[in-house]
């Protein structure tokens, strides 16, 4: 317990360096900018800057991204309470009631209790990380390739077989992903796969090109072609403040949906999904003002769900600082940031690059603050930016684009494969395929290959490896679980109906 | 909602692509050391994964479409003039970006998404004027950006001249 304070500390030091608060205003400031951008989300933000860290150190660089990832939840909630489009996934839930306190002209108590339930859930869970982080690390350090192996299976299980609607669009994203990854030199054996002689193939596909073609390329072709005529009403902002009655009703949800998100962004089942609509759901039921949801707004269902959002999100970084393994596109993207660096997050993490880890801890600290001042006084600012036409907008999402993917590798075939990946998100969009399977297949299918064969090597051959170790097995019947169960349970469902 | 075509093509886009895989796996040597898996070993799943998929989906498309979808944002129908201008402006991009630098074909690409984007929102193009400006705010986008990457974070950008500033 002392040993993380004073580590903490260490971080807050080295942090807290003005070069280093620098990048974590920059971070948050560009951060809440594309959270409140349509068009353009943290992954792809951070996708396309990914080119800096061929320059920058990796401390600053990770802050700067870790900003930016915070800033971007943020920023998200102020779109879709102002707009009638909800921007990203996680802020969808926000979306219901805030759109309708907004229409009703609270749009303001709507902001704040956005911005402030996300300070609040996002300080308390990252407490959490700080004093659950080492303490998974010093288990994780006991598992083996088996083990690693079935939790990265987990992982590809539940972002592709479970999150989403249809079972068999997920995995057909996953295993794109999972041959995308297959692009180049074999890790173990050295042996080139799928280059068809073009030598760009040889070092596999850049992470940055595959997340800034499916994400900022693809909605700019989807919105020419098919968005051209959506008309967005904008709701007015009002005076951004909360009385006395609204802070009584929103502290309670808050907590609530703390506690509810951080376990979701534990596991090896990110994405903000589930957590925020649980927590609509829950703030529903509890509340006495029942006859305000759906109707003028309730501002529990905008606190809950946004706290929620800010919890699971920033649970996400304690599986993937401590095992290595992403749960969402945009730790997936921070996972392909530490690679750049030649670092690999998981249990050694915390040994090997202490002071870096616990300087982003830190910064996630300062980071909360910041984004709390930048959003809540100077929200009227970042409204401005929904005025933005659309033509110019996209256009210039284009050009930021090329930068990034041509900065990474100088290359100008990269710009053509980019154009290609555009249009493939396109289809994906339009048939209903969820793209987070592919960004996660893509960067952790090799991982977990290379685990697969160590796992196998180490069983002599024999698949029993699996099931021979202790931690192994409850992995497996984890995985099991975690396929079989929802199934039985709708099936169960629908006998009782019927 | 997209049509029962479509689905088919993109089901048998999928099957294609397993396809492809399994093709490429064939060369992919099996020699798996004393582990009993090797480097062709999960070429082989992904490929056979990809045909089931694919296959599943070819079912789901001719008995009465994918299941479980949302209606897909937007317009029904897509406005292909403005794809085409967005696609011919960063196809030109690829193509040009070596040779009359990254300023100057960010611009040209600005312009062309632009022109695109106000064809598919049903605006006026502006003529003349309008490309000129539009190419002026590309411009006018890039150079901090090329500024910022060139002089600022030293990495290599492909300039007009050699003096990173164009």
């Amino acid at each position: 317990m002392i040993d993380i304070l004073g580590l903490l500390w260490q971080g807050f030091q080295t942090a807290g360096t003005p070069i280093n608060l620098l990048w974590a205003l920059l971070g948050c400031t560009l951060g809440t900018a594309v959270g409140v951008l349509p068009g353009i989300g943290p992954a792809t933000a951070v996708a396309m800057l990914l080119p800096i860290t061929l320059k920058v150190e990796p401390t600053a660089s990770m802050i700067f991204f870790a900003g930016i990832y915070y800033g971007a939840m943020y920023g998200g909630s102020t779109t879709s309470i102002l707009l009638n489009t909800p921007g990203e996934a996680g802020s969808m839930v926000t979306a219901l009631e805030g759109n309708k306190m907004a229409k009703n002209g609270r749009a303001g108590a709507a902001l704040a209790t956005a911005a402030i339930g996300s300070f609040v859930a996002g300080t308390i869970a990252t407490v959490l990380v700080t004093l659950f982080a080492p303490l998974v690390a010093a288990y994780a350090v006991r598992l083996g390739p088996p083990e690693y192996f079935l939790l990265m299976l987990l992982a590809f299980c539940t972002v592709s077989a479970v999150l989403g609607k249809s079972t068999v669009r997920g995995l057909t994203s996953l295993f794109v992903g999972l041959a995308m990854g297959l692009v180049g030199l074999d890790q173990i054996s050295g042996q080139a796969r799928y280059t068809g002689g073009v030598p760009e193939f040889l070092d596999g596909l850049e992470v940055v090109l595959i997340a800034v073609g499916l994400f900022a390329v693809a909605e700019a072709l989807y919105a020419v072609l098919y968005q051209g005529r959506t008309v967005e009403t904008q709701n007015r902002l009002s005076r951004v403040h909360m009385t006395g009655t609204e802070w009584r009703r929103s502290w309670p949800a808050w907590l609530r949906a703390t506690a509810i998100g951080f376990p979701f962004g534990c596991i090896p089942a990110g994405g903000s999904e589930i957590p925020t609509f649980l927590s609509y759901a829950t703030e529903k039921k509890l509340s006495r003002h029942k006859e305000e949801f759906g109707t003028v707004g309730a501002i529990e269902g905008v606190a809950g769900p946004e706290a929620a959002n800010n919890s699971a999100i920033t649970a996400t970084l304690i599986p993937l600082l401590t095992l290595g393994i992403p749960t969402s596109n945009t730790t997936a993207i921070l996972l392909g940031a530490f690679q750049n660096y030649g670092i690999q997050p998981g249990p050694q993490l915390f040994e090997k690059n202490g002071a870096l880890v616990w300087a982003l801890i830190a910064s996630l600290y300062i980071g909360n603050v910041m984004l709390l001042i930048l959003n809540l006084p100077l929200v009227g600012l970042w409204v401005k930016l929904l005025k933005l036409p659309k033509a110019p907008l996209y256009a210039g999402i284009l050009i930021f684009a090329t930068v990034g993917v041509y900065g990474m590798r100088q290359s100008a075939f990269d710009l053509v494969l980019l154009y290609v990946i555009g249009v493939l998100g396109v289809v994906m969009r339009r048939f209903d395929f969820p793209t987070a399977p592919v960004v996660v297949g893509m960067i952790l299918g090799p991982l977990a290959e290379a685990q697969l064969r160590n796992a196998m090597s180490i069983g002599e051959g024999k698949w029993t490896v699996f099931v021979e170790r202790p931690m192994s097995l409850v992995l497996v019947v984890v995985v099991v679980a975690v396929l079989v169960l929802p199934r039985a349970a709708k099936l169960l469902r629908r006998r009782a109906t019927a | 909602m997209a049509s029962r075509g479509a689905e088919t093509a993109v089901a048998a886009g999928v099957l294609a692509l397993g396809g492809l895989l399994a093709a490429g796996a064939v060369g992919i040597s099996g020699e798996a050391g004393y582990g009993g898996v090797g480097p062709n070993f999960l070429p082989w799943v992904v490929s056979a994964s990809l045909l089931a998929c694919g296959a599943f989906l070819l079912w789901e498309a001719s008995s009465g479409g994918y299941r479980a979808m949302d209606e897909p944002e937007g317009a029904p129908r897509g406005h292909w003039t403005g794809f085409a201008w967005v696609s011919a402006g960063l196809l030109a991009n690829a193509a040009l970006l070596t040779t009359i630098g990254f300023v100057l074909s960010c611009g040209l690409c600005f312009a062309l998404a632009v022109r695109g984007f106000k064809s598919s929102q049903g605006l006026p193009s502006g003529g003349v004027r309008g490309w000129i400006v539009a190419l002026l705010t590309g411009i006018a986008i890039a150079a901090p950006v090329f500024w910022m990457f060139t002089q600022l974070l030293a990495i290599n950008l492909p300039g007009l001249t050699s003096t990173g500033w164009l």
